[in-house]
């Protein structure tokens, strides 16, 4: 995380909390969406629409009634996940662009565990019981293909981004063929290509009655927290920041550098699994060929809008949640496409990335090292 | 590009051929399968060849463009609209549309690829977050504009998309393509023509040119290069800008000379194989094209696989499956990346933000 | 300077706040005189020049004729939203609710017990519903709109069997887990086989690719239509949304003759339209318009609706069909309709 040099000392009252919120971290990512969004009106006004009630319709879809915070929620749940995982790579100099491969595959072993599992053995399990198995198995199955990657990239140099890309095809294909052929619903009538749903101790249950919102949101924010204090709090989180930051002197201060490639690519990789896991434990109670596509890009921008940072992850992947729901009620009131969504969000990334034109446009001055994330193929 | 590694890539074609003759052969002859799979091969990796092509200029000057994706996205989108606009609004006959369709998906690719070189030479932003942020770009507006511009507010539903002046024509190699059955290899779309044409101009340049000589010098040691008078930001802004048109022609195949429409993420990680033929091939120019032939292979098998479906002797029944057929590619990529078929060699200096 | 800027966030956070209280107004649906029908999509395209269309067409006309008030369509992106989006509607007090394609059914049979003021037109959503003897499942509010596309096939078929100079025939169509799809292309194999059993026919389902890329993979469609034509194939017969149309026009482009499919395609692709030898039709604007109007009327159908499926004129093409091949078009045409010929397909792909 990019370290702010800030020489004065603390200063009471409003000029102080003003001084305070110019150097905080957040500043340039909420002008980046503010920028951005200023930006998305002037196209919407270009194409003709009215960009104040394009985007009051959005708040409205987003956050204007209890239903929309509970669909909100619902889309927020597996791109926190989603964004943890790259973030987490992140921070240890890693690129994981194969979170929606770890994420499919971590919800169709979650699927199968959830519905095959009480048939297997024979014996209603209890709920507890079956929803952490269900949930352990769509990690361990994301952990695990992500560590393929993480481990040829540290013993053979393999530049992760490619091996992630590729697995993700991999994975793609896998769970096509799983979801068409032994993994199909067979119930009478069904030709969809999709699992039997999963059994009813294997759901998560729902917080409010009527609405969707499910206790995997809450388990979200905590897994948030817990990388925090991982990160944060412990010497493996020390290594991989460590080795994040520079490889060489991780090494000469004794840590393992391969291992905790390979660690912080399961890691990863366990938390886009998770991503997958709710929503199948969660949401769908099944998984079907076509969902989670598009999550793996939207937790990219999320993690670095988020300045890979848990809780600036959690709070962009609510505001991407709340774009993403509320662009459905946005077209149904101004008929203006729900695409532009992502053009705004693509925008929010970009300027978030490119921080430098939005200190110049508004004039901020604070210098902050830059902390070089990848560095090319030779790794 | 070392002989081993072209070996095994002929290799791997010939068995993939190999199989789809001998499933094959009990209804048509083994000279019209090879023809039509060859055809078909050629054909289809076109735009892997452009992409890597791309990726190989904009690398060997040292600048890492996963945005090649989003170029070739954004590319297929604007040229096809420009060639709608030249046919239904201005008039013009089909061909010259297509042509300035072309011109103009170059063009786009160029832009997207300049404001790569923007955000990776001049604001050092971190090239493979730079090239996502292209990619997502890409899919945004290509999408959003998709939607807007066919289906106007008010009557949402009510705008048709006007037709497209149809695709590129195809062209009969002269002699070559009257040979009886086989002829059939040589007539390809000009596009296709273009991509094996511009794989032989690439290698010529980039290792007989001093264009090619200063661009390789920029790519491997910046600082020499620099302290000899060459222009280190000028030439990776020049090359990333040519990268950029050479992916907006691959993109241009898919909507001016693949089919005469435009969807949403058609591109469908063609970028992406791109750069792994690019690796595969060792930022060769010659390299690349064998490696994206490979590709092209594994998808001709997957398309003659399912037409001779029926034909499939039960022991091989695995291969009805085309999800498994589908894997090779991508497994084959991973192996090389490992470094067992021979080293891969980048630019010492890809990916490095040069600091004066 | 900056402290301006302060202000002016905080500003723009409060009303954004504050706002979502004064959003713009829905259309009044809930009032008795307003006739409100909402169509929802699948998560294949609107504009595919088929499918989607026709039946939205079929809506629009209800609203030209003034047997509807207020006409919308809400486009899905991810099967996941099909209950929101249905919902959506429903929520908004809409009348008709036309949910298009196959993959909603589910999600249509629930919505329709859970709104049953609101009626729902499934099309090509068969519900067996009527045939087990227990009435309690029974949903007075929903009406299946499915169409025989085994005899659009078949008349397909023989024209393509009849037409053809190699004998040998093709067909390049979406998923066959749809059974709509299922019966254009084995329909159209058995037309052939009717006519003449020699010639070959080759069909190739999309299903190799989930239900998102099935119907919108032109690039698909016509490699595998170019590679037909290398093998022999003179006469291609494209079904599935937008792969489908990949297909007819790589066939034309390479002068063989093409066969469109849903609706008569040579309006709706004219860079096809010179090899574009007929349509398999299955006559969806029609169909959706009776049923909306029946609706309006009071009188709706529960249960499943047969509308017509037929065969598209020639257009260009017309003087290149001889004289025998359309008498027996007729013939084949009559024979389905009054039951003395049958396809012999079954409804849905044997497991």
């Amino acid at each position: 995380m990019p370290e702010i040099d800030t020489k004065q000392a603390p200063q009471s009252g409003l000029s102080g909390i003003i001084k305070e919120a110019i150097n905080s971290p957040l500043l340039v990512p909420l002008l980046a969406i503010l920028t951005a969004m200023v930006v998305g009106g002037v196209i919407i006004a270009m194409v003709g629409g009215n960009p104040f009630a394009a985007y009051l319709g959005l708040a409205q879809g987003a956050f204007g009634s209890f239903k929309a915070l509970s669909e909100t929620a619902v889309w927020a749940s597996p791109y926190i996940f989603a964004g943890l995982a790259v973030a987490l790579a992140f921070k240890g100099g890693l690129f994981n662009i194969g979170a929606e491969g770890q994420l499919a595959l971590g919800a169709v072993t979650s699927a199968w565990v959830g519905y095959a599992l009480p048939d297997m053995l024979g014996i209603t399990l209890p709920p507890i019981l079956h929803i952490s198995l269900t949930i352990g198995a769509g990690i361990l199955a994301g952990a695990l293909w992500a560590a393929i990657p993480g481990a040829l990239k540290a013993y053979t140099g393999g530049h992760e981004v490619i091996n992630t890309i590729m697995m993700n095809y991999i994975a793609l294909n896998m769970v096509s063929f799983l979801l068409n052929g032994p993994m199909k619903d067979r119930t009478p009538g069904n030709v969809i290509a999709r699992t039997p749903e999963i059994a009813e101790s294997a759901r998560i249950p729902i917080i409010f009655e009527g609405l969707r919102v499910h206790w995997g949101f809450v388990l979200a924010l905590f897994i948030a927290f817990l990388a925090w204090w991982l990160l944060w709090k412990t010497t493996v989180g020390f290594e991989i920041r460590t080795v994040g930051m520079n490889p060489d002197a991780a090494k000469y201060a004794g840590i393992n550098v391969k291992r905790t490639i390979v660690l912080t690519m399961a890691l990863s990789g366990l938390l886009a699994g998770m991503a997958g896991a709710i929503e199948v434990t969660g949401l769908n109670y099944r998984h079907e060929l076509g969902f989670s596509i598009g999550y793996g890009f939207d937790a990219i921008a999320i993690a670095l809008l988020g300045k890979t940072h848990p809780l600036g992850v959690v709070l962009a992947a609510i505001l991407f949640a709340g774009m993403r729901n509320g662009g459905t009620r946005m077209q149904f009131l101004t008929q203006i496409p729900v695409d532009i969504i992502s053009v705004i969000q693509a925008l929010i990334l970009l300027f978030v990335a490119a921080d430098a034109i939005i200190r110049y446009i508004y004039r901020i001055k604070v210098e902050e090292e830059r902390v070089t994330l990848t560095r090319g193929w030779g790794g | 590009m070392d002989w081993r590694r072209f070996g095994f890539i002929f290799l791997v074609i010939a068995v993939l051929f190999g199989v789809v003759v001998a499933i094959g052969s009990k209804a048509d002859s083994p000279v019209l399968i090879i023809t039509s799979m060859l055809a078909t091969t050629i054909a289809v990796a076109t735009p892997l060849t452009l992409g890597a092509l791309s990726g190989i200029f904009c690398e060997r000057a040292g600048v890492v463009n996963i945005g090649i994706e989003g170029m070739m996205l954004g590319a297929a989108f604007f040229g096809w609209l420009a060639a709608i606009y030249m046919n239904t609004i201005f008039g013009f006959a089909p061909l010259p549309s297509l042509l300035i369709g072309v011109l103009f998906a170059m063009l786009s690719g160029g832009l997207f690829a300049l404001l790569h070189a923007v955000l990776s030479v001049t604001y050092k932003v971190d090239q493979i977050i730079g090239g996502t942020v292209i990619n997502i770009l890409a899919v945004g507006v290509t999408g959003f504009l998709n939607r807007q511009l066919f289906f106007e507010k008010g009557s949402i539903f009510g705008g048709q998309v006007p037709h497209a002046p149809g695709v590129l024509p195809r062209i009969q190699i002269p002699f070559l393509a009257d040979i009886p059955v086989a002829g059939r290899i040589f007539d390809q779309q000009p596009i296709t023509i273009a991509a094996i044409l511009l794989v032989i101009i690439a290698h010529y340049v980039l290792f007989y040119t001093p264009w090619g000589l200063r661009t390789r010098a920029v790519g491997e040691h910046p600082r020499a290069a620099d302290t000899v008078g060459i222009n280190v930001a000028f030439m990776r802004y020049a090359n990333v800008v040519i990268g950029g048109m050479l992916a907006g022609l691959g993109g241009a195949y898919f909507t001016l000379e693949s089919v005469p429409s435009f969807e949403p993420l058609m591109t469908n990680g063609r970028g992406f194989i791109s750069l792994a033929a690019m690796i595969f091939g060792n930022w060769s120019p010659f390299g690349a094209w064998a490696a994206s032939l490979v590709f092209g292979t594994a998808q001709a098998l997957q398309i003659n696989l399912q037409f001779y479906r029926p034909l499939i002797p039960d022991q091989w029944a695995f291969l009805q499956n085309s999800y498994i057929v589908g894997l090779a590619p991508y497994i084959l990529t991973m192996l090389i990346l490992t470094g067992i078929i021979g080293k891969t060699t980048p630019p010492a200096a890809d990916g490095v933000p040069y600091e004066k | 300077m900056l402290k301006k800027l302060y202000l002016v966030l905080a500003l723009v956070m409060v009303a954004a706040l504050l706002l979502p209280a004064c959003a713009p107004a829905a259309p009044d649906c809930a009032s008795a005189d307003v006739f409100c029908v909402g169509l929802v999509t699948d998560v294949g395209k609107i504009d595919d020049k088929s499918f989607n269309q026709s039946t939205w067409e079929g809506v629009q006309q209800a609203k030209e004729e003034g047997v509807a008030d207020q006409v919308q369509y809400i486009e899905t992106t991810d099967a996941k939203d099909y209950d929101k989006n249905i919902a959506t509607f429903a929520d908004a007090n809409y009348d008709v609710i036309v949910t298009v394609g196959f993959a909603l059914g589910e999600a249509s049979n629930a919505a329709a017990a859970k709104y049953p003021e609101v009626d729902f037109i499934g099309v090509d959503q068969f519900v067996e519903w009527p045939f087990d003897d227990d009435a309690s499942n029974d949903l007075a509010n929903f009406a299946g709109l499915n169409f025989p596309e085994d005899n659009a096939g078949f008349l397909v078929g023989a024209l393509a069997a009849m037409m053809s100079e190699s004998g040998k025939i093709g067909s390049v169509c979406g998923t066959d887990a749809v059974p709509p799809v299922w019966r254009f292309g084995e329909g159209y194999r058995a037309g052939a086989a009717y006519i003449d059993p020699a010639v070959e026919v080759t069909v190739v389902y999309h299903s190799d690719v989930g239900f998102d890329k099935t119907f919108t993979d032109p690039e698909w469609g016509a490699a595998t239509a170019n590679s037909m034509i290398d093998k022999g194939v003179d006469v291609i017969f494209g079904a599935g949304g937008k792969t489908g149309n990949g297909a007819v026009t790589a066939a034309a482009q390479r002068g063989v003759y093409a066969i469109g499919v849903d609706t008569d395609q040579y309006l709706t692709l004219p860079e096809a339209a010179p090899r574009l030898l007929s349509s398999a039709m299955k006559l969806l604007t029609p169909g959706t318009f009776d049923l909306i109007k029946l609706s309006k009327e009071g009188s709706f159908p529960s249960g499943n609706y047969y509308g017509s499926a037929g065969y598209a004129p020639f257009h260009d093409l017309e003087n290149e069909v001889p004289a025998e091949v359309k008498t027996k078009m007729e013939e084949i045409n009559a024979g389905l309709l009054d039951g003395s010929i049958t396809t012999g397909v079954p409804p849905v792909k044997p497991e």
